[in-house]
């Protein structure tokens, strides 16, 4: 029988976990593995439960977007002691040694190109903005407004007048941009930590009739690509999400076949900022051309 | 009677005016609330007591007002309906399917105009309503686990659907002839948004038959006491599913006004929804227990809640102290609903023997 790659996302109702786990998933089939995939909704308990389940199907190995860097070492580690090696995605763990490979996209680099076209296309004006915030419990959610204000907060010209946490959601985002508007009339740009906000924000705008506000998103959805097309989202951050499933893959593959992955475990791939003039290279999470 | 409160006549009557100042702010508490919490932020934040935000406000008010009034109707009958936040993403998705997949017959897809599509959407709502109302009327499965159950199934469907993905671009097309919408949620009439309109035409039909009706009666009768309204005659599962029908209507309402408002349907949407139903109909002083309460009050307190959380982002009030400050409005409205009903008792002798004292 074909070995078993299993492979753990956070979820499947969101896109970007979607492409990342199909794209692994396809991958390995062409490679002779067979898969198995499963979501975890970011609950430490259920990974747990998940990677038990692995273990006890003699997993060849785990391809993991984990569910938290501290919470999930002990199950990193359990997989591991049990001879099946853990190759993570997306988000790394806070313990080195365990897992053959942690290969992860730059937030905080994705962070910075977005925020300084954010503030090439508000120009030397500058202006009032505002920023919505991922889930503040999210490790990117930090990462990210980091990056952001590291680029933001030396422009003189630029001033944060609101900062709400949307978690993650766009009609959430929707509802909070609507408010901002209200209270702040002179907002020039709106800066969001992930595209659904982002998408969020860009139908208040247009609900309020206000086309003139720049809004950035982060993470290079499908739906944002569209929405930059249109011309209603001016830019936003790729991150590599098929690449690094399919690099995941790869390195699986040779660790299982030679006892090595012939890479350091830690590996950081850049992100690629996305705008009107590049939106053609650039299909659901993949540098295409 | 008046061996019960041996008081002097003067101080009685005093007692009786202060007894009655009490009850009525303890009864008004919801209202009391909901102003001071405009004064305070009318004063605090310069945009806030405008007209503009005002329309604004109200449309995010009838998100959860809808749901409120809905839920009202399952409470009083001393039931609970989880499902609807699920529900709500289950419609938007359902209209998001019928305008971007339309419907394939034989080979050939058909895609609905708007109106059908609302009404195709409507029914598959009502569908898990009246599975909530078989399941707690006939089949005696407890309101909170039949609900949790379809809570699940729904949000299932919702995800299975489009398969996790969002349904963008719900302008419709013209060649389609399924255009127009957008205009539910997003269009304005006589200077208010239309969901604000949605709901204040909810709201007046759903206090007639709260109030006017037999059917509203039967629903106060049997939250009351149940099993005397059966004795009585009333025809408890078929109340007990109307209740669920209206609730999944409701909440079928707002799936299809948010994925409007967004021209967008995702799966997730309308999570933790049902709770926010619930805080408003229990600030509005409705009885978990059933029997007591009403669609005003519901109504009140879903504007609470809408007004404390935009009121709180206007003030750039951080997202964890949010979720705090709501919290404690909510658990101190239910401890002031508990004080009302022992002030009531303590109080209720003192009032009947002025009564009786006055009759002679």
């Amino acid at each position: 029988m074909q070995p078993l790659l299993v492979i753990l996302v956070p979820s499947q109702d969101n896109p970007f976990f979607k492409s990342e786990a199909d794209a692994a998933a396809a991958h390995a089939k062409s490679l002779g593995y067979r898969v198995r995939v499963d979501a975890h909704d970011d609950d430490a308990y259920r990974q747990d439960n998940l990677i038990d389940a692995a273990i006890a199907s003699n997993a060849a190995a785990i391809i993991l977007d984990n569910a938290g860097a501290d919470s999930s070492i002990s199950a990193v580690r359990r997989a591991t002691k049990a001879g099946i090696p853990c190759f993570l995605i997306d988000r790394a763990i806070d313990a080195d040694g365990i897992a053959k490979a942690q290969i992860i996209a730059d937030n905080d680099q994705g962070a910075r190109i977005v925020a300084a076209e954010f503030v090439r296309v508000l120009g030397p004006g500058g202006g009032n903005y505002a920023e919505l915030l991922g889930r503040e419990s999210d490790t990117n959610a930090q990462v990210r407004t980091n990056g952001f204000h590291a680029i933001l907060d030396v422009q003189p010209s630029l001033k944060r007048v609101a900062a709400q946490s949307a978690n993650w959601s766009q009609s959430e985002a929707f509802q909070k941009t609507e408010t901002i508007l209200q209270a702040h009339r002179n907002l020039r740009g709106i800066i969001a930590g992930n595209d659904t906000m982002a998408l969020g924000a860009v139908a208040a705008i247009k609900s309020a009739g206000r086309n003139d506000i720049v809004v950035t998103g982060f993470d290079g959805s499908p739906d944002a690509l569209a929405a930059i097309r249109a011309g209603e989202l001016r830019a936003t951050t790729m991150q590599p999400a098929v690449l690094i499933a399919r690099e995941a893959v790869d390195e699986a593959d040779k660790y299982l076949k030679t006892g090595s992955t012939g890479k350091p475990e830690r590996q950081i791939v850049p992100c690629d900022l996305v705008t009107g003039e590049n939106v053609a290279n650039y299909k659901d999470f993949e540098k295409i051309r | 009677m008046t061996t019960l409160v041996p008081l002097p006549t003067g101080s009685r009557r005093s007692g009786m005016a202060t007894a009655r100042a009490v009850l009525f702010l303890l009864k008004a508490r919801a209202m009391l609330v909901l102003i001071a919490l405009l004064i305070l932020f009318s004063a605090l934040a310069p945009s806030f007591f405008t007209a503009n935000n005002l329309a604004i406000l109200a449309k995010h008010v009838s998100i959860s007002a809808i749901l409120a009034i809905g839920m009202t109707f399952v409470i009083l009958t001393g039931g609970i309906d989880l499902s609807v936040g699920s529900i709500a993403g289950l419609g938007g998705m359902v209209m998001g399917y019928l305008i971007t997949q339309g419907l394939t017959f034989r080979g050939t897809t058909h895609y609905p105009p708007m109106l059908i599509a609302v009404i195709l959407t409507i029914i598959v709502c009502g569908c898990v309503g009246l599975a909530n109302g078989w399941l707690v009327a006939k089949a005696g499965v407890a309101p909170f686990i039949a609900t949790l159950g379809t809570l699940y199934i729904a949000r299932g469907a919702a995800l299975l659907l489009s398969g996790g993905k969002t349904f963008p671009n719900l302008g419709g097309a013209v060649s389609r002839g399924n255009t127009g919408f957008p205009e539910l949620g997003q269009k304005f009439l006589v200077g208010l948004p239309l969901p604000v309109w949605i709901m204040l035409i909810l709201f007046a039909a759903a206090a007639v038959i709260a109030v006017k009706t037999p059917l509203g009666r039967q629903i106060y009768a049997i939250g009351g006491n149940e099993r005397a309204a059966v004795l009585a005659g009333i025809q408890v599962g078929r109340v007990k599913a109307f209740t669920y029908l209206a609730s999944s209507f409701c909440a079928a309402l707002v799936g299809l006004i948010i994925a409007s408002q967004l021209e967008a349907a995702h799966p997730a949407t309308g999570e933790s929804f049902e709770l926010n139903a619930i805080a408003a109909v229990v600030l509005g002083g409705t009885s978990l227990m059933g029997g007591r309460g009403s669609i005003a009050g519901s109504l009140i307190g879903a504007c609470v809640i809408g007004v404390l959380s935009d009121g709180l982002v206007m003030l750039g009030v951080s997202e964890f102290w949010q979720m705090v400050i709501k919290g404690t409005v909510i658990v101190l409205a239910v401890a002031i609903d508990q004080l009302q009903s022992r002030v009531q008792a303590k109080f209720l002798p003192l009032l009947l023997s002025t009564r009786a004292e006055a009759a002679e």
